[in-house]
């Protein structure tokens, strides 16, 4: 339909194009959520550098901050490439990535979500068609799992020593929840 | 005992034939199989080529019709009546006939059922067919914006294809703005005299979510094409913007007397170019703001330290 006619020609191409409304939707949905997650990640590194950048945990931070700006790069491409609409809770993201600076505690809180969050759309994906997909599956599992060596980095740097920290992480990870909903929908 | 069971027979038989039936549930196939009866009836010749906008516009259908898609071709219709043709056009193929036929005759009808009705008689089929489309006159306009936005988007594809391939130049992004809703506004003059009253039809309330559909659409691509590839809130304001100099100058339009239209497009560049100094104009508002607000701090320190609030001893 309209989308096949308007994907640009690319030499390889992640995500295959949508035969129907329907997984055009779910596509776009997934394609959203993870730019505004990325977004929003990004935004946390910048306050905890802001924070922790002159500290020896800077150097650590600095590199996971580096791999999010490749991830979130990737998802702006897919972005304009499949037309998907960006959710309209961006600045939102702003505001809650930079108000979640301050401590490693909240980057284990907050990758721990994310890795989650991935994973379950990696079983939609695998339920959906997973040879159609192979190339957004790789992906994805990629993220994923250059998001849980930042969780492990986090817990490594006795971020489990912060005080409150199960409440904080709770906290945090309802937060989590919440946003990537929202951002699902609108 | 023989006689219960065969009242269960008939029961089941009769249940068989309304879940066939509630499966088109929709009044239109109803109405459709008396079209295509009548279709027959008048011999009329298959249309090869379905036109290229008709994609697009299966994708508003589908979601008129959820049940119809091209993909599943009317096996339940083969069923009732035994037969499948193999030059079989589907129901939206039809309703795309008719209603691209009926658009020859607005002028003389307007937005009417009126006009579906002649164009109905113009296929061959008997006026009655008409009565398939249950919204009328919105089905009719919302076919005709469907089939220009289809337009324009080819339009511009062809365009991005031959700046891709070098050879053309790149438009500057007013200049295309301009031009993309110039094009997509010059498609309305053959019917601007009746063009109000599609608008009016438009604003009814269950017209109103296909027909923002269909400008966010619009919206949507001709940016695209103008190459913005933003995906943060500039992706927003970007579109309304856009929806709004779609909107007005729409209207200044319908009621422009000049000759080609001059004073329309005229508004068309002001508007445009608005738009363009107002995204220079919020970044200097932006900076001036923050001037400001630095300017006030400094003064309230100042007035602190006068007043020895600030002194520490």
């Amino acid at each position: 339909g309209r989308y096949l006619q308007l994907s640009p020609c690319r030499c390889y191409s992640i995500v295959p194009p949508a035969q129907d409304s329907a997984e055009k939707d779910m596509l776009d949905r997934m394609l959203r959520v993870d730019h505004a997650g990325e977004y929003g990640a990004n935004r946390i590194y910048a306050g905890q550098m802001a924070v922790l950048g002159r500290t020896e945990t800077g150097p650590i931070i600095q590199k996971m901050w580096d791999q999010e700006k490749a991830h979130l790069k990737v998802f702006n491409e897919l972005m304009a490439d499949n037309r998907v609409r960006p959710t309209i809770l961006m600045p939102l993201w702003n505001l809650a990535g930079f108000a979640l600076e301050g401590a490693m505690a909240c980057t284990v809180a907050v990758e721990e979500s994310i890795s989650e969050h991935y994973n379950s759309q990696i079983r939609t994906l695998m339920e959906e068609d997973p040879d159609k997909y192979k190339e957004l599956l790789q992906l994805i599992k990629k993220f994923r799992d250059e998001e849980m060596e930042h969780h492990d980095t986090g817990l490594e740097h006795d971020a489990e020593l912060a005080p409150a920290y199960s409440l904080m992480k709770n906290i945090i990870q309802v937060g989590c929840k919440a946003a990537i909903y929202m951002s699902e929908r609108i | 005992m023989a006689a219960l069971l065969r009242a269960l027979r008939i029961g089941q038989a009769l249940r068989g034939l309304r879940a066939a039936q509630r499966s088109q549930c929709d009044e239109v196939k109803r109405t459709f199989q008396t079209a295509a009866v009548l279709r027959r009836v008048a011999d009329d010749p298959k249309q090869e080529q379905v036109p290229p906008y008709s994609s697009s516009f299966h994708q508003n259908y589908q979601s008129m019709h959820p049940e119809s898609e091209s993909s599943r071709p009317n096996t339940s219709y083969a069923d009732q009546h035994g037969e499948q043709a193999e030059d079989y056009e589907t129901e939206e193929q039809l309703q795309i006939r008719m209603l691209t036929a009926a658009l020859e005759f607005v002028p003389k009808h307007g937005w009417s059922v009126e006009a579906i009705a002649e164009g109905a008689q113009m296929l061959g089929l008997s006026p009655a067919a008409a009565g398939m489309f249950s919204n009328g006159a919105g089905d009719l306009i919302q076919h005709f914006v469907a089939q220009c936005n289809s337009n324009l988007s080819e339009n511009l594809a062809e365009q991005h294809k031959l700046v891709q391939l070098g050879q053309t130049e790149p438009k500057k992004t007013d200049e295309f703005l301009r031009d993309a809703v110039e094009a997509r506004l010059r498609m309305l003059i053959p019917y601007i005299e009746i063009w109000p009253q599609a608008m009016s039809i438009l604003l009814l309330p269950h017209n109103i979510p296909e027909s923002l559909k269909h400008l966010s659409t619009l919206v949507d691509d001709i940016w695209y094409y103008a190459g913005d590839r933003s995906t943060d809130l500039n992706w927003y304001t970007r579109r309304a913007a856009l929806t709004g100099i779609y909107n007005t100058t729409e209207l200044v339009m319908v009621q422009d007397s000049s000759p080609d239209f001059e004073e329309t497009w005229k508004f068309l560049e002001n508007r445009v170019s608005d738009v363009m100094n107002m995204a220079n104009t919020a970044k200097q508002v932006q900076s001036t703001g923050e001037a400001v607000v630095q300017g006030i701090i400094g003064a309230a320190i100042t007035l602190k330290n006068l007043t020895g609030i600030n002194q520490r001893r």
